[in-house]
């Protein structure tokens, strides 16, 4: 995971590596007659260039025409409506808050996602068996479909859960519905998105830390760093390439909130946990389809507003470590 | 290892066993003891024993009301031919990828890659559906994940690629291979690696897709697993069954669980040992 997006084929020539010397003259003159007919299978790429179009972009390009425009189950042809699907959602709430609710879920289960993970990694990065065996049973839940994660957290964290009797072992009838209550029902949804995926964030992580050189780290013991001072300065910094990747991905992943939410949830109590996805699924059961498509373009604004200058904010923090 | 590195990794692993505990001990026993409940006592949703055990009758109804072997099988019909179509057309492409100094490829790659962070829009694929007249059908649902999911492999298959060197392939190329002999005889077995790390990506994300399968296969003749436990969840008035949708949600996790059981170390191998690095 050296970057987000990895440089595109390197426009500089790093063809004629071994082979022409050893081979000669005319034997460089064959080897690169057979470099060109490798390099030439641009139809290798057809299919997949097919698929991705018709099917990813063909999709995006007509969603700013359906989110600008009236369709709905009553009116099948579709005409252009200007901002007012919009403006009809925000006039109804369902614009704003949404917004407020998806990027909430989002920055939470971005960043439990990745101080847990990077904690447990760091706890993990020794290939040892036992960790192996640790290092599979944290994995585990990273294999439950997320609708699953949302009903087993449902029962853990409902008011007569097991969450509760813990606690109520230390504070006599304690008694909170965590998911039926506006001020932690954002917050537990996140949460559960985080856990089903952080078995995967913290491989990423160990893979990041065991590249990290061991002299480097020797050095600073035998400069007598702490554990602490030699992960802060030399193990973090080195992790860069890995904490973007696993940043961008976890907050970009977090903005198409849905499974979770309705499988806990289902957007309440109130509008506390009503995320953009919701609004859409919403919308699409009303018939609105105009709306839905305005909605799910902002999901799609959204991602491309906050990734990119992040990307490009955290690739510069790489650059300077 | 000196007494005080022996001391740390002692407590190191005792504070991983400590926190597995809450963290994957509790989660999935309270599911199996809470499957093998009455009604009435899975909804004190307590860790204790079964009082009375009812193990037979909920996962019967996982299987008969919930449709379980159904959606099983309609699950494998989804997600086997979407991994297996993904790994080769996304292989070849980044064999292309890889090799190619075009601009025009270079901007393909580009989109393609992008395609793995942007998240794909829906109504407007069930617009697309309607007009190819696959609206509503698994061939439809296939075709979509194969065209949205194609991103994370060719990203990851490309920077694999590029660090490979062209010599064995050119060298082929000139004792008289075909391409696709190239391609099939000496790309795709180097690629195996890489390739299957990405099917295991790809294979947690379709297994567990529900709302992309929400939307594009409606009803339950073709319903997957999540559908079929979304709905077996919801299909009474009142509040959650726990002893049946814990039931249905251990059936649910079952396939993909035992799967890692048989291919964990070649799985959390992969995925560390930098297969992700690009």
């Amino acid at each position: 995971m050296k970057t987000v997006l990895p440089d595109a084929p390197a426009a500089s020539d790093r063809a004629d590596v071994g082979g022409s010397r050893s081979t000669g003259e005319a034997g460089a003159a064959r080897l690169s007659r057979g470099r060109r007919i490798v390099r030439s299978g641009v139809w290798f790429a057809l299919p997949a260039i097919v698929f991705v179009g018709v099917f990813f972009v063909l999709p995006q390009l007509y969603n700013l025409r359906f989110a600008f425009s009236n369709w709905t189950t009553y009116s099948s042809n579709i005409t252009w409506n200007g901002w007012s699907n919009f403006e009809t959602l925000i006039g109804q709430g369902l614009l704003f808050t949404p917004i407020g609710v998806t990027i909430g879920y989002a920055v939470i289960a971005m960043v439990t996602q990745n101080v847990v993970s990077l904690a447990l990694a760091y706890a993990m990065r020794d290939s040892t068996r036992l960790n192996g065996f640790f290092r599979s049973l944290y994995f585990l839940p990273v294999l439950l479909s997320p609708l699953a994660a949302g009903y087993i957290w449902r029962g853990l964290l409902a008011s007569d859960g097991p969450l509760n009797d813990f606690i109520g072992i230390f504070v006599p009838g304690f008694d909170w519905s965590w998911l039926g209550e506006t001020s932690t029902a954002l917050a537990a949804v996140a949460f559960v998105d985080a856990w089903k995926w952080i078995g995967l964030t913290t491989l990423v992580y160990i893979a990041g830390i065991n590249a990290v050189p061991r002299d480097a780290l020797e050095a600073a013991v035998i400069d007598g760093a702490t554990a602490w001072q030699s992960f802060w300065r030399i193990t973090f910094p080195m992790l860069a390439p890995a904490f973007t990747f696993n940043v961008v991905v976890t907050l970009v992943g977090a903005f198409s909130a849905y499974d979770v939410i309705a499988a806990t949830t289902g957007g309440g109590p109130g509008d506390s946990t009503r995320a953009l996805n919701i609004v859409l699924r919403m919308q699409w059961g009303l018939g609105n389809f105009g709306a839905g498509s305005a909605l799910g373009l902002t999901v799609t604004a959204l991602v491309i507003v906050v990734a990119i200058p992040l990307v490009w904010w955290l690739r510069r923090r790489e650059a300077k470590a | 290892m000196t007494r005080r590195t022996r001391l740390f990794s002692t407590l190191r692993y005792l504070a991983l066993a400590l926190f597995a505990i809450p963290w994957v001990g509790v989660p999935v026993w309270m599911v199996i003891v809470n499957s093998m409940k009455l009604p009435g006592e899975a909804a004190a949703l307590d860790l204790t024993l079964p009082q009375q055990w009812n193990a037979t009758e909920n996962y019967t109804a996982v299987f008969v009301q919930g449709n379980y072997l159904q959606a099983l099988g309609n699950s494998l019909l989804v997600s086997l031919p979407t991994i297996l179509a993904v790994a080769l057309i996304g292989a070849a492409a980044s064999w292309a990828f890889g090799r190619s100094r075009s601009k025009g490829m270079q901007i393909a790659f580009y989109v393609i890659s992008l395609s793995m962070l942007m998240p794909p829009t829906l109504i407007p694929t069930i617009y697309l559906l309607r007009e190819l007249q696959l609206d509503g059908t698994t061939l439809g649902y296939i075709l979509v994940l194969i065209g949205t999911r194609m991103g994370i492999v060719v990203f990851l298959t490309t920077g694999f690629v590029r660090s490979m060197p062209e010599d064995l392939e050119a060298a082929a190329a000139i004792d008289g291979a075909s391409r696709l002999q190239v391609f099939f005889q000496i790309i795709l077995p180097l690629l195996s690696p890489v390739l299957f790390v990405g099917s295991v990506i790809l294979i947690i994300t379709v297994w567990g897709d529900f709302f992309f399968a929400q939307f594009l296969i409606p009803g339950s003749g073709r319903a997957t697993l999540p559908l079929s436990l979304y709905s077996f969840a919801n299909s009474s008035a009142q509040s959650l069954r726990w002893n049946l949708v814990f039931a249905h949600v251990l059936m649910t996790g079952l396939p993909l669980v035992l799967a890692f059981v048989f291919a964990q170390k070649r799985v959390i191998g992969g995925l560390t040992e930098g297969a992700l690095k690009g």
